[in-house]
């Protein structure tokens, strides 16, 4: 609800001192520290935006320093599309609260009212006077230093000359990005620093035995290090090129023993089959141990008509650009680690016992990774860098996975399947919901109390144990999130089932269930609506009540009427909020089908509220970003194992989406103004999913029930 | 292994290198040359992060062995601006801000820029030749194509 209040949120909870958030040491500059990291949303140039307009300072003047766990605040991950809610609230409160006690200061100072002040970019004069007073003045004071963020504060009490939020500002990255000077973790380069590679087994279950002791002769007349703890191994060189070059020389000297298959099942089979705990998903999303209602059958009453699918998810891949890689130097008892982990002060406790160390000797420092989209190869490529630095004291360790680590070793997006059964009555009105979902967890990061969530660190014990997860209950959480429709179905019934002993390593992707559940459930709805005869925004619009959703829903279906249809196309929609709490989405897709069943992808349509925008490209970009993934996953997307090792090892064996098959995207953003910032990298790739399997169903004329969508899946069904 | 004695010309900067024989391009550029715009993506030929120019041409150099190019002009992303004028592409891509995480973004301006420096109006089919084999994960390609559109008309 929009007032001028604003509450401050979790953030400031943890940290309400402004000297937390801002350093003012520098004369005409505001840097920020904040908890969050840039993996590609630009959040460093949304909290100097936010900054900018709620102090009156220039956007150009702000920097933001990069997470250091010495200085920076503890935020938690930069993960559940919370950067904006989280730091980006936290910002805007301590601008305001800067501002508001910088006037007050002001005031009194001059002893006058605030229409006799000028104030221009952090400095405030006494109308037709030189005297004046800045920010930068103001933070030499002890009643600065002292300054504490309240829970609410008032924003406008103090009324400044605000920037646009649409207005076009450089992101604080893209300078040095388009000329090659942006330095990611890989580019790091330290005096005497060793390049290391890992030596991985063929899968996860396989003990090291042997290495061919010639090859150790010659490696290390190289001066390459060989080093080996259980099943963990990496080798070590000053130049990067020699490491690269003996790797898979090394790999195939090397004896293992496989202590169990990857599986004997195919993946569908094995989610079908495997024991299972089910949970019972009440109103809200939250998942109980409760018994679970038999399914409705409303067979034999002409009243009703009623329907029941089934779709299949594959595992996918996280699969970022540039292989995971950290650097890490131990000295003085100490570790200094650079990470692009997504949540940096957990990784510290969970080094901290892992390498068993105190907190207080371990330093991790934010540097920039590829792409993150989710639970990558971060964390453990940090604790492995760490662990190798132990033995090469004093000298920086600058481990990279290669790109079949990064293939093979991640962990995946899990697999599921989605069982929906519904019923509608003679208006057509949805009297009865059933939604089931099957999948492995999407919550395996390492912590204090799972070590063994670190890859490595059950290679270095050898440990080669398959764990049962414990299901999570918190709404939304894992494989239930967005299983609870947003609409108003009569009767539902929702059940979440973790199944175990699949055959691959899982935690969280972008979304986790939410891609597959929205997927699902607004293909299904589409079902429905035909069922009923209703047009399929309509059908949508009759059961929700939920007024943001309908504008979105409703200015989705003013863009696309603008744009008219062209014979030979189709077209879908699909909508969502994300865990029913958070922005508010609702996507078209056009396509077309070759006569060689591949999929066209031609125009696409965004409609978004993510409520007050603090940035408008931001947005734009997050939300086209993810449109592009999603259409990926759908379309190209399975990771491909056999009994004994993961196949998908290189992108040849793992297609993504090329420049070929990118839609034209037209993206709608909604203004909230005075609604809390909610993020958007996530919440467009479920309607992403509906609106493409709805607008190939209306292509073939048939439903799709299997991803991905390659010609291969498209005529099995066709021919089923 | 052995190690030859090799000139190289990267943007304009002659080195004589001892080198292995064996040695991809891709690590002369990044190690000896410390010119770390160059990205490791695969060291497959298949993402394109580590494209540069060569003679005009774009190429992979992750698997291009370094003793073959010593006679050759090589740019790398570092060598597409002088100082702070950015070349055409570079420009563009600013002004769109079309990045995510950038980590594939200089092998896509390097592609761009080997195109565009031969044909200035190119067609939308050798654009999208020009991309082909350049992956990115982030989804920044409809921020790519708005930065291209934008080329085209200034051109
Ligand atoms: S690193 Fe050369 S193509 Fe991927
Ligand atoms: S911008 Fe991240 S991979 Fe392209």
């Amino acid at each position: 609800m929009k007032n001028n209040f604003l509450e401050t949120g979790p953030s400031i909870k943890k940290h309400n001192k402004l000297t937390d958030w801002f350093l003012l040491d520098e004369d005409n500059k505001i840097k920020i520290n904040s908890g969050k990291i840039d993996i590609g949303q630009h959040i460093s140039s949304t909290l100097a935006l936010i900054c900018s307009k709620n102090t009156g300072v220039k956007y150009e003047q702000i920097e933001v320093n990069k997470l250091n766990t010495k200085f920076s605040p503890n935020e938690g991950k930069t993960a559940s599309s919370l950067s904006a809610s989280h730091s980006g609230t936290a910002i805007k409160a301590a601008s305001i609260e800067l501002k508001n006690q910088f006037f007050q200061y002001v005031l009194s100072k001059f002893d006058c009212k605030l229409d006799d002040i000028d104030f221009e970019n952090g400095v405030a004069k006494k109308n037709e006077s030189n005297e004046g007073i800045s920010y930068w003045d103001f933070a030499k004071t002890e009643i600065y230093k002292n300054i504490v963020i309240k829970d609410i504060i008032e924003f406008d009490k103090y009324s400044i000359n605000q920037n646009d939020n649409n207005q076009s500002i450089e992101l604080k990255t893209i300078h040095k990005i388009v000329t090659g000077e942006y330095i990611f973790v890989h580019d790091l380069c330290f005096d005497n620093m060793l390049h290391a590679r890992l030596i991985r087994p063929p899968n996860y279950y396989s003990r090291f035995i042997d290495i061919d002791k010639k090859i150790l002769d010659k490696i290390s007349k190289l001066d390459i290090s060989f080093f080996v703890q259980g099943s963990f191994i990496a080798i070590l060189s000053k130049d990067e090129f020699l490491v690269s070059k003996f790797l898979d020389i090394i790999k195939n000297s090397i004896k293992w023993k496989s202590t169990r298959n990857l599986s004997n099942k195919d993946t569908f089979t094995s989610i079908d089959q495997n024991e299972k705990d089910s949970l019972l998903v009440k109103d809200g999303g939250e998942a109980v141990f409760e018994r679970i209602p038999v399914l409705k059958n409303f067979d034999g009453n002409s009243n009703y008509r009623s329907k029941t699918i089934t779709f299949n998810r594959p595992y996918l891949m996280h699969g970022s650009i540039g292989p995971s890689a950290a650097c890490a130097i131990f000295e003085n008892n100490k570790y200094n680690i650079y990470t692009h982990s997504q949540g940096i002060y957990d990784l510290k406790s969970t080094l901290s016992k892992a390498l068993v160390t105190s907190e207080e000797n371990i330093n991790l420092k934010y540097s920039p990774g590829s792409g993150c989209y989710g639970h990558n190869g971060a964390d453990d490529v940090a604790f492995e860098a760490a662990f190798i630095a132990k033995s090469f004291p004093n000298k920086h360790i600058l481990l990279k996975w290669t790109r079949e680590d990064e293939h093979c070793w991640e962990p995946y997006g899990s697999a599921s399947i989605n069982k929906l059964t519904s019923t509608i009555d003679k208006k057509g009105e949805i009297i009865y919901w059933s939604h089931e979902v099957f999948s492995d967890t999407c919550m395996t990061r390492p912590s204090v109390s799972e070590l063994y969530n670190f890859v490595s660190y059950k290679l270095l014990n050898d440990d080669f144990i398959k764990r049962k997860s414990t299901p999570k209950t918190a709404p939304h959480m894992g494989i239930h999130r967005n299983l609870d429709p947003i609409y108003n179905f009569k009767e539902k019934r929702l059940v979440k089932n973790l199944v175990h002993d699949l055959p691959l390593r899982t935690s969280a992707l972008r979304t986790l269930g939410a891609f597959a559940n929205v997927t699902a459930l607004e293909s299904f709805l589409d079902e429905m609506a035909q069922l009923a005869n209703i047009d399929p925004f309509d059908f949508r619009l009759n059961h929700l009540d939920d007024k943001r959703g309908r504008d979105v829903l409703l200015d989705l279906r003013g863009q696309m009427s603008l744009d008219k249809e062209k014979q030979g196309c189709f077209r879908g929609i699909g909508f969502s909020r994300y865990k029913n709490l958070a922005a508010y989405c609702a996507v078209g897709i056009e396509l077309s089908v070759t006569d060689d069943v591949e999929i066209d992808l031609l125009k696409a349509w965004i409609s978004i509220d993510a409520g007050e925008v603090a940035y408008n490209d931001g947005i734009r970009f997050q939300a086209e970003g993810g449109l592009i993934q999603a259409s990926s996953w759908c379309l190209y997307e399975e990771v491909k194992y056999d009994t004994h090792e993961i196949i998908s090892k290189d992108w040849s064996n793992y297609k993504i989406i090329g420049f070929d098959n990118i839609p034209e995207i037209k993206t709608s953003v909604i203004n909230r103004v005075g609604y809390p910032y909610l993020g958007v990298g996530e919440v467009v790739a479920g309607p992403t999913g509906g609106a493409i399997s709805n607008a190939l169903c209306n292509a073939l004329g048939q439903r799709i029930k299997t991803m991905p969508y390659t010609k291969d899946n498209i005529m099995k069904e066709l021919l089923n | 292994m052995k190690k030859i004695k090799c000139k190289f010309n990267i943007n304009g900067n002659h080195k004589d290198l001892l080198i292995y024989e064996e040695k991809p391009l891709i690590y002369v550029i990044r190690d000896d040359y410390n010119l770390k715009g160059t990205k490791l993506g695969c060291g497959l030929e298949q993402c394109g992060s580590c494209a540069v120019i060569i003679d005009g041409e774009k190429k992979l150099s992750c698997n291009i062995l370094a003793k073959d190019c010593v006679s050759s002009k090589i740019t790398t992303i570092e060598g597409l601006s002088s100082n702070d004028n950015l070349n055409k592409v570079q420009d563009s891509f600013k002004k769109y801000n079309a990045a995510q995480c950038g980590y594939c973004t200089s092998g896509i301006i390097i592609s761009l820029s080997a195109l565009f420096n031969k044909n200035s109006k190119p067609s939308k089919k050798d654009i999208l030749k020009s991309l082909e084999g350049q992956l990115c994960r982030c989804g920044s390609h409809s921020a790519v194509f708005k930065a291209i559109e934008n080329l085209m008309k200034s051109n």
